[in-house]
């Protein structure tokens, strides 16, 4: 085929898979909720999955809480002390991780962590038919396997904002006595007034957006794989970046509508 | 309470599998299909449970017609027709017991320490209860091949599809799981109907044997049928040459 | 758990008690792999001929291929930051005109380089990830190996350069995009003119070479730790997908870690 042909049919091919892809993932999402009412959720794989998605995950995201929370302080640095502000700091630092990248981190490491390792669960579980094992048992994949990890990935990734935020102020106010000989009481008395509970709101709200997200792309991608092993790795591949795009794109809807 | 298949058509693409297979399974009996590797067997029985969708044909299952059923409809004939898949596929997050606990949870409305305890019970019958709180993963072929036939059998089904169920196995475990299978159809009734190309299976527990060759079947008869056909794409699968009519 | 119990189970399962592991000895273990991989690596790199192409193949599936995911994210990303940064100065001062200039030392020394390395790090670590755990599943790793050549060699090293390279230039392209989507954005949501807003006054010479080192870093670390990721990988479908997730959160917290100690140095080293 002709170099100019070959590009906008390139194009084409790649538009119809992505609208083939949301398309499955607003399916997965209307069969999820048919049975979220009346509520047929099976414990044991409900607390199983919230116990390996959220409290396993909780040292990772604090460090990245943490870690987000002072580099926030260095960023401001610079600016702080050619005004002098020091008494802003706390709060310009905190503004921003609690409603911006805090939750957005935050969503991108829980979905490399657990969006990631449930696609490659669920990928596995089609490739070694184990989901046509379920089905020969009588027994609903979506209900069974679907709905519990949803639940879990959303409400985890809830969870796991809130404990994010608060490791983030501890790496901050550790960051401003560092390097800008800001006391942690002078950071946390300069941060609180002038804070908003909606600027704390609006990143827990993000961080139910996003979970949501990453539990139906990764519930998607995962019961979609075919062909063993390298289609395990292809599907958890496409599942990372489809979420972290869908990520972004909810937080820049966010971000606007929730100002 | 018979199984029928008539005029089974199935393509993949174009690569076209069952052409128009046809026949009956009695009440009650070892039913055999066998033919070589990528025939279309094991398609052919993932189409009575609902696992897969005949392009054309009609399947009884006690006189009701399956193939049409929807997935909700088709989860009460999986209560009655259990399979056991040729990988087992046990869940790997859970331990056997638990695999075996979860059609008494789910079906029989059994708690999950009730259904622990049935489930122990189940697998004492299948000789494995040392192994009940192992997982899948620690386990060998053959004892995971146990397993999942314990599993199959919790809620009681009239029949059971084995896929390949000695294939991959070990002689000795091979013929421990034929005895089993022998077992279901003379002490339970149980109407068993098995894909394999084992040889030593099926002319040692077959009541019946049907013969797919090229998306039809070839010959359907009793083992005595298969020893004295005159067929002889039959005879050279039967005997195992390379030589022969028999087309890949 | 009791010494007699935890005897009685070793028995019952019948296998030989695993050595005593811990989360810290394994990441250490980890971490001495990774620091092995990085040295064969660069020992290659400047120490063999290569053959023609791969590293050309590997910068077209690295560079070109997350071309358009990068474009898009980075656009998204820059419209939020300006947003934020301008909803957090018009709480102090209702002064817009120093958004910009504001805006874009903080994308030079920072952001273009760290948050972009986010989303790239999740689309090229998972595919390095992947590809090399499926050879290694598949024993075509093995296979390299019979034929003398070192996986690391063959694999890694082509990897190393075209990450370094794409990895750099899209960092850089994805900062540009960041740059005009916050353009847009200041002029729609707080009438800022374009040309108030090009306002290049605060950037120094220390904040372009901070941005660009930790571009040329992200690029390598990616790169390197999806590989030993890939290389280690052990089991079957289920190893690919476990090596994939180990290979993006490696990488991600690589890359925040990095970025800590990074700016923490360039704070004094590069002042702004």
């Amino acid at each position: 085929m002709n170099a100019a042909l070959n590009i906008p049919y390139r194009m084409g091919a790649a538009l119809l898979l992505i609208a083939d892809q949301t398309g499955g993932i607003a399916i997965m999402a209307g069969q999820v909720v048919r049975r979220l009412v009346p509520p047929r959720i099976d414990r044991y794989e409900l607390f199983r999955n919230a116990y390996r998605m959220g409290v396993q995950s909780v040292p990772i995201i604090a460090a990245t809480a943490g870690f987000t929370g002072a580099l926030m302080v260095i960023q401001g640095a610079p600016i702080v002390e050619r005004y002098n502000a020091r008494n802003i700091i706390g709060w310009s630092a905190m503004f921003t991780t609690f409603r911006e990248l805090g939750p957005l981190l935050i969503a991108l490491m829980f979905n490399g962590r657990v969006g990631a390792n449930n696609t490659a669960e669920l990928g596995t579980m089609v490739v070694t038919e184990q989901i046509d094992g379920l089905r020969a048992l009588a027994i609903d994949p979506i209900t069974y396997l679907v709905v519990p990890r949803y639940l879990s990935i959303a409400i985890m990734m809830t969870a796991l904002v809130i404990i994010g935020d608060f490791v983030a102020i501890l790496g901050a106010m550790g960051m401003a006595w560092g390097i800008l000989d800001v006391w942690p009481r002078q950071f946390y008395y300069s941060a609180m007034p002038m804070l908003q509970t909606w600027d704390f709101s609006v990143g827990v709200i993000k961080g139910f957006f996003y979970g949501n997200m990453i539990a139906l792309t990764s519930c998607y991608f995962g019961l979609s794989t075919r062909g063993g092993a390298p289609g395990v790795g292809r599907s958890v591949n496409a599942s990372v970046v489809a979420a972290a795009s869908g990520v972004f794109i909810v937080d820049y809807l966010s971000t606007f509508i929730l100002h | 309470m018979t199984i029928t298949f008539r005029n089974i058509h199935k393509a993949f693409g174009p690569k076209k599998v069952l052409q128009g297979v046809s026949f009956t399974v009695r009440d009650g009996e070892c039913f055999f299909i066998v033919g070589a590797s990528g025939v279309g067997k094991s398609v052919l029985i993932k189409h009575l449970v609902g696992l897969l969708r005949p392009d054309d044909g009609d399947i009884f299952l006690d006189d009701t017609e399956v193939s049409r059923l929807t997935e909700r409809e088709f989860y009460e004939v999986r209560k009655k027709c259990a399979m056991v898949f040729q990988s087992s596929t046990l869940f790997d997050s859970m331990t056997c017991e638990q695999n075996v606990a979860l059609p008494l949870r789910k079906h029989m409305g059994l708690t999950m320490k009730d259904a622990l305890t049935e489930a122990r019970e189940r697998l004492s019958q299948v000789h494995m209860s040392h192994f009940a709180t192992a997982y899948p993963a620690e386990i060998g072929d053959g004892m995971r091949k146990r397993v999942a036939i314990a599993r199959a059998l919790t809620l009681k089904p009239s029949y059971v599809l084995f896929d390949e169920p000695t294939t991959s196995l070990d002689p000795v475990s091979a013929r421990r799981t034929d005895v089993m299978i022998r077992e279901l159809c003379d002490q339970f009734g149980v109407t068993s109907i098995v894909v394999s190309h084992d040889l030593v299976s099926i002319f040692g527990i077959a009541d019946r044997i049907a013969m797919l060759y090229q998306g039809n079947v070839r010959l359907l008869g009793t083992r005595e049928d298969f020893k004295n056909t005159d067929d002889p794409v039959v005879r050279q699968f039967m005997s195992g040459e390379a030589e022969g009519p028999m087309q890949v | 758990m009791t010494e007699a119990a935890a005897q009685t189970l070793d028995a019952a399962t019948d296998e030989p008690p695993l050595p005593k592991r811990s989360a810290l000895t394994d990441m250490l273990g980890e971490l001495a792999d990774l620091w092995r991989v990085t040295l064969d690596t660069l020992f290659y790199t400047f120490n063999h001929k290569r053959e023609k192409g791969a590293v050309i193949t590997q910068c077209y599936a690295i560079g070109n291929r997350s071309l358009f995911f990068m474009v898009v994210t980075m656009g998204f990303i820059g419209a939020i930051v300006v947003y934020q940064i301008g909803i957090q100065t018009a709480r102090i001062i209702p002064d817009m005109s120093l958004v910009g200039a504001t805006y874009v030392k903080l994308l030079i020394r920072d952001l273009a380089a760290s948050v972009g390395a986010m989303p790239l790090a999740t689309r090229v670590g998972a595919g390095i990830a992947a590809e090399i755990g499926s050879m290694v599943v598949t024993e075509q790793t093995d296979a390299l190996r019979m034929s003398a050549a070192d996986p690391v060699d063959y694999l890694v090293v082509p990897r190393f350069l075209a990450s370094v390279l794409m990895g750099t230039s899209i960092l850089l392209i994805g900062g540009a995009v960041a740059y005009f989507a916050g353009m847009l954005i200041c002029n729609l949501s707080f009438d800022v003119n374009p040309y108030v807003y090009m306002n290049f006054s605060m950037v120094t010479s220390g904040d372009c070479i901070l941005g660009f080192i930790k571009c040329l870093v992200y690029g390598g670390t990616i790169a390197l730790v999806s590989s030993q990721r890939g290389l280690r990988t052990f089991g079957g479908s289920e190893g690919v997908g476990r090596a994939t997730t180990e290979a993006v959160v490696g990488s991600l917290f690589a890359i925040i870690t990095l970025n800590l100690i990074m700016s923490t140095i360039g704070n004094f080293l590069l002042p702004a």
